[in-house]
């Protein structure tokens, strides 16, 4: 089956062919809807069977199917698939969230008119390029897809590009997550140049550590981990992220939330066998994540646009994710354990469904309402019963409440890191922040969920319950948030599992039977100090903006209140890149135009300048007098006869 | 016989002449004229050259004169095609001054 993995993204591609060329009104449904659906089923029954044999015990790691795409001398770059149980758990995320939020498109997109045709073929181009970076076996083959995935979400983002602050959102995404991409690009090129091909099969074998020296490794991996900044909207490129909320909400959902801010995460985990060998790299990468997860998420405390909450949790949890991951390489070299790095991943596939949860239904609720201000919501509850339940599902997985989702996750990523604190004791103030952020998690979350749902409307808003196509993805992602947590206790248990694709890097990792593993949580006392943590969050949530009669007028005095607008204002990240780009820049450009207009400009027009005016000069000989120019034939024979005559004799050639 | 070098000078004089007309001329007959002075003038080194060849040879070679004879009737033609010429350029112009006849020019 595994040799077939390459059509799942040929399902979806060929599904953007269609809807890209066929005439209008064979489109027929949703102008394309049906196309989409239809490439999404293929490659999600497909991605199933491949996971399917994953779990079975199959892999395909460096001996599947490859056709050689181009030689250049002795160098044949070779296109193939890598599926291992890494590749699996990011096809679990790709094709459930894809398939749902298509389907989910069919009924949020409905008012679009003629631009829900654009609309699905940037889509399906999205999710076929997605799977394509999933199942990449070589460096340079993801960084295709990679560049892809960035393109179709600079598209979506600019979706409405007749809205000035969506064109430019756009535009910030492009160009913020370009600089990760030049990083990344960089860290290829110095392995290339070392071990001389991009395979993973040959990077990832234990050769490539012999062939680069240990300077150079450390500097590659943290390029490459670069380009998971950018991806992946790390600090201190995050700031993209909640400006891409300016796409339609399910482009938020599949791409700023599930799939494609993923890739850097993916990367990473990816790039282990040689993140290993450079412990500096993986603690830029644990302190980046640390870092990402706690601003993020102060910054979540204050947004009041519905979309930017989530997209401030997205930056906060994929700095969990990150975390976990620097934390992860450490046990791996340390500790010859995995837990971190299954507990990133778990982190990941959880993340995945309840982060597209909350964004789905704060889809819904804009929909409803028609606006994405908090301000103007409240209420909600009564008349979107079950969009106010599903996202109420999502709250609770995301704060880390069991037996939801995001407790078993972010509870085995906090351990993680607290136990890495054995081999450097940053990581214990990185925990601490890991801690903090979950308290902040779950007040923001509640926060939200209260200013949307409870109390009364604050505005004239004629809500409904969206229509079936969009609350049905929403149950089956409320179930999986509820339930894709228990995967810790399946079979041979998830870390297990994930432990597979890095098993080569260390030996003799101990897994215990699931009674094992829920003991060994429970009966850890850091499990109560994140649960405490996380249920005052929501009960401080509810005190503040639950029930009716706090005044909250104490946030805007005092030191308080210069901490509200430094949050507002994002901790002055943003407005520092703006004046960045406006100061730094905009002087460098215009420096550079002077030396465009002057001095390019200036050679290029002199040479014409020069042309112009010998002509001038020359064009007088040209009188159209004929005995003009007989008289100059006449000198210049006698001319050529005098040089011919005495010259030439004379100079005794 | 006549010394060769009296006959060079001639046929330069001849020519130097020609060419002088040629220059100086305002009016396009007269020019067309001073072409067949300095066309005449290599005739006759033609005529001059072949008769010296014989004398220094052995027999007789005409072909220096037979080739004046060619030069003279290809000179008549191109007399009439000239005059030909200058008539049309009259007939557009109502001249037939060289120097007023510029247009062929930037």
């Amino acid at each position: 089956m595994l040799e077939y993995a390459w059509l799942i993204p040929v399902f979806p591609f060929a599904a953007f062919i269609l809807i890209s060329i066929l005439p209008k009104r064979t489109l027929s449904w949703e102008d394309g809807a049906g196309y989409a659906i239809g490439g999404a089923l293929g490659a999600f029954a497909l991605s199933m069977l491949v996971i399917w044999d994953v779990i079975a015990g199959n892999t395909m790691v460096g001996d599947g199917p490859k056709f050689e795409w181009l030689v250049i001398g002795d160098i044949s770059v070779v296109f193939g698939i890598w599926i291992d149980e890494l590749t699996a758990i990011m096809l679990v995320v790709v094709s459930v969230v894809g398939t749902l939020v298509v389907f989910y498109s069919g009924g949020y997109m409905h008012g679009e008119g003629e631009r829900r045709r654009r609309y699905y073929a940037e889509i399906t181009l999205f999710i076929s390029v997605m799977y394509g970076l999933v199942i990449s076996d070589s460096y340079l083959q993801m960084f295709i897809f990679w560049e892809l995935v960035g393109l179709c979400s600079y598209l979506l983002i600019g979706f409405w590009y007749e809205k000035p602050s969506a064109a430019s959102a756009a535009k910030r995404a492009f160009i913020v997550t370009r600089v990760g991409d030049i990083m990344f690009m960089a860290g290829i090129i110095i392995l290339f140049k070392y071990v001389g091909s991009l395979d993973f099969a040959t990077l990832f074998d234990g050769g490539a550590g012999a062939a680069v020296p240990t300077d150079m490794m450390v500097l590659a991996t943290a390029l490459i981990f670069g380009g998971a900044i950018g991806k992946s909207a790390q600090f201190p490129l995050h700031e993209w992220l909640p400006d891409a909320m300016e796409g339609p909400t399910t482009v938020s959902a599949l791409i700023h939330a599930a799939t494609m801010v993923k890739a850097g995460v993916y990367l990473t985990a990816r790039s282990y066998p040689l993140l290993v060998q450079a412990p500096e790299s993986l603690m830029l990468v644990a302190v980046i994540g640390g870092v990402t997860a706690l601003i993020a998420a102060t910054v979540a405390l204050v947004a009041t646009d519905i979309k930017r909450v989530l997209a401030y949790s997205t930056i906060s949890q994929l700095g969990y994710m990150t975390l976990a991951l620097g934390a992860g390489g450490y046990l791996v070299v340390y500790a010859g354990s995995g837990a971190g790095y299954s507990a990133a991943l778990l982190h990941l596939m959880n993340h995945a469904f309840f982060k597209a949860l909350l964004f789905l239904c704060a889809g819904s609720v804009i929909h409803a309402v028609g606006t994405n201000d908090m301000r103007f919501m409240g209420g909600l509850g009564k008349k979107m019963r079950i969009t106010s339940l599903t996202m109420l599902f999502g709250a609770i997985a995301i704060s880390g409440i069991p037996p939801f989702s995001g407790f078993w996750s972010k509870d085995e990523v906090l351990a993680a890191v607290y136990s890495a604190g054995e081999f450097d004791s940053l990581f214990f103030l990185l925990w601490a922040m890991g801690i903090a952020t979950a308290f902040m998690t779950a007040f923001y979350m509640f926060r939200m969920w209260f200013m949307t749902f409870a109390g009364d409307p604050r505005s004239d808003y004629q809500a409904h319950e969206s229509p079936r196509l969009m609350t049905v993805p929403l149950i089956i992602l409320a179930a999986l948030a509820f339930s894709s947590g228990f995967a810790l206790f399946i079979g041979d248990g998830f870390g297990m599992f994930a432990e597979h694709s890095i098993g080569s890097l260390f030996h003799g990792a101990h897994h215990g039977s699931a009674m094992d593993l829920l003991a060994g949580i429970f009966g850890d006392p850091l499990t109560y100090v994140s649960l405490v943590l996380a249920a005052a969050g929501i009960l401080v949530a509810y005190a503040v903006y639950g029930k009716p009669g706090f005044d909250r007028s104490v946030f805007a005095k005092g030191v308080g209140g210069a901490l509200q607008r430094a949050l507002e204002n994002r901790w002055y990240i943003s407005k520092f890149y703006d004046d960045f780009a406006v100061k730094v820049v905009y002087g460098l450009s215009l420096v550079a135009d002077a030396f465009d207009r002057y001095v390019i400009d200036g050679m290029v027009n002199g040479f014409a300048f020069l042309g112009t005016k010998s002509g001038e000069i020359l064009r007088r000989a040209q009188s159209g007098n004929v005995q003009r120019y007989a008289s100059l034939i006449v000198v210049g024979l006698c001319l050529l006869l005098i040089f011919m005559l005495y010259i030439v004799p004379w100079g005794g050639w | 016989m006549i010394p060769i070098e009296y006959w060079l000078v001639f046929s330069s004089l001849l020519f130097s002449i020609g060419a002088y007309g040629v220059l100086t001329r305002r009016n396009a007959i007269v020019v067309l004229m001073c072409i067949e002075i300095m066309l005449n003038s290599a005739n006759i080194n033609l005529v001059m050259f072949s008769s010296y060849h014989s004398v220094l040879h052995v027999g007789v070679d005409p072909s220096g004169q037979v080739f004046t004879l060619f030069s003279i009737a290809i000179a008549a033609a191109e007399v009439a095609v000239g005059l030909a010429i200058l008539l049309s350029v009259y007939r557009r112009y109502q001249t037939i001054e060289v120097d007023k006849i510029n247009i062929l020019r930037w």
